[in-house]
């Protein structure tokens, strides 16, 4: 007797299609490099060597401790982080792997990469020619500074755990999973792979769910948030806005698609009156009112309207071409 | 030794020892099972960080391990342990924001279809029993004698965990491998 469940013999369609559905989950990651292991038995030839060293890292251990500096080597309170393909220092020292302490700045070489261990609630990758500080970890939350460079973060944890600063910005985590840039001039980019994030500062909030990516420079606070897959024509006419140029809003409506409820939905709260409802009128072409929300309220800027909106676009943002014609 | 060639006791006597490769060879012997054991309680993009937490773990308890052939057992109670501590310290419930619970289990490359999304979320919600077989064998695509070899389970237990959970599994599915 056949039992394709069991044993994949014979057939069965509805198994079948379901292992092909759920076979994009299957893994197939290579082993991470191993740790070295505490406690490990040392072999004799090796022994004299390995104490020699111990006692130097003791002596230098010793120097560092008395001028003042934070050690990024011992297992304390911190980020714990390994470096791949380069070069790269921890509060100021050349190292390959440890613990980021709260204050100490990690900097990675152009070629290099860093693993980092977000406490208990995620990952950092740090790219090559970046600048990290570990600002703050508790339990009330993480706090980084990204000052140069490029992070990607993939963080599970409840909203507004996670926070990075960068020169001209506050990243604060409602997901799962983004990158973050930041140029020489502080200029940042933010891109969200996963769920959502919030780019905050000079009194603007942009929210940034999944598929979209937002700028901030000095001086402006965030932008305003877009498809990353926006036209030329609106991601013109986006930048012009955020620079000041309120005619630019016109531009944005016209070259609005269904794919950019993201910008139109973030400029409800950047914008009053008639511009305001021109946007909600575009935007409710494009996705209606879900019920129980008015287009008064939201024209008159009814926060908890606006955010009512925002829950039944979610969808369309989560899987743009499943609402597509 | 031959890794490919060699017992799961016989590496795991070698990975005691320190013997790296000897590990490697246990984790592409069990590293599907261990991720089954993990999706079935966590999200699709975090899974992949705990099973390799998980085998680190391993390799840095190994040397406590006296009995080698309970390796898989052990191993697994580990990834559990692990899994089951990452889904505590969310003390938001996940579908309390159904954008936020669907998009954790899409942000894993490639996407996958919503509808794989969907089924994942249904084998979640089956009892304790069933979801880490089904999803042994759905996801991982291993057959009931390799989840039986692999888990230290019987094969009967297996095959009626496979039928009883995807008779639960039909029961809620309305789309593919459901009833219609």
């Amino acid at each position: 007797m056949t039992d394709y469940l069991h044993d994949k013999t014979g057939d069965d369609p509805a198994v079948a299609e379901l292992e092909g559905l759920l076979g994009a989950y299957a893994h197939r990651a290579p082993l991470r490099e191993l740790p070295p292991r505490r406690g490990w038995r040392i072999p004799a030839v090796t022994g004299s060597l390995a104490l020699a060293a111990a006692l130097v890292a003791i002596v230098i251990w010793r120097r560092g401790e008395e001028a003042g500096a934070v050690d990024c080597r011992s297992p304390g309170p911190g980020f714990a982080f390994a470096v791949d393909g380069g070069p790269a220092r921890c509060a100021g020292d050349v190292a390959t792997h440890g613990t980021l302490p709260v204050g100490a700045w990690l900097e990675t070489a152009v070629s290099a990469t860093a693993d980092v261990r977000v406490a208990d609630i995620g990952s950092l990758k740090v790219y090559g020619d970046s600048r990290v500080r570990l600002v703050g970890t508790g339990a009330a939350g993480h706090h980084l500074e990204l000052a140069r460079g490029r992070i990607a973060a993939r963080v599970i944890a409840p909203p507004r755990l996670f926070v990075v600063d960068t020169p001209v910005a506050t990243a604060v985590d409602l997901g799962c999973a983004y990158e973050l840039a930041v140029e020489s001039d502080g200029r940042t980019h933010l891109r969200v792979t996963s769920g959502a994030v919030s780019l905050e500062g000079h009194g603007l909030v942009a929210y940034a769910p999944i598929g979209s990516e937002v700028f901030a420079v000095a001086g402006r606070g965030p932008g305003t948030p877009m498809a990353t897959g926006a036209s030329p024509a609106l991601r013109a006419a986006v930048a012009g806005f955020d620079a000041g140029d309120r005619t630019a809003l016109r531009g944005i409506i016209a070259a609005a698609g269904p794919r950019d409820t993201v910008t139109l939905w973030n400029l409800l709260s950047r914008t009053a009156g008639d511009a305001r409802a021109e946007i909600v009128a575009r935007l409710d072409a494009i996705s209606p009112l879900p019920p129980g929300i008015r287009a008064g309220d939201v024209r008159a800027g009814d926060a908890a309207a606006i955010a009512g909106w925002r829950a039944s676009l979610e969808d369309r943002w989560l899987c743009p071409e499943c609402f597509e014609p | 030794m031959d890794v490919r060639e060699a017992t799961v006791a016989e590496l795991v006597v070698a990975a005691r020892d320190g013997d790296r490769a000897a590990f490697a060879a246990l984790y592409q012997r069990f590293h599907r099972v261990i991720h089954a054991v993990v999706l079935a309680r966590v999200a699709a993009c975090e899974a992949g960080d705990i099973v390799q937490d998980a085998f680190t773990d391993a390799w840095r308890k190994l040397v406590r391990l006296r009995e080698p052939a309970a390796f898989p057992g052990w191993l697994i109670a580990i990834a559990r342990n692990r899994a089951t501590d990452a889904a505590r310290r969310r003390s938001f419930e996940p579908a309390a924001d159904l954008a936020i619970a669907l998009a954790i289990d899409l942000a894993i490359d490639p996407p996958p279809r919503l509808e794989a999304v969907a089924a994942l979320r249904a084998i979640r919600e089956l009892p304790d029993t069933y979801r880490e077989t089904l999803l042994m064998r759905l996801v991982e695509g291993l057959t009931g004698p390799e989840i039986a070899a692999h888990t230290g389970m019987s094969p009967d237990s297996v095959r009626v965990h496979l039928h009883r959970g995807m008779k639960l599994l039909r029961e809620r599915l309305g789309g593919p491998g459901g009833e219609r």
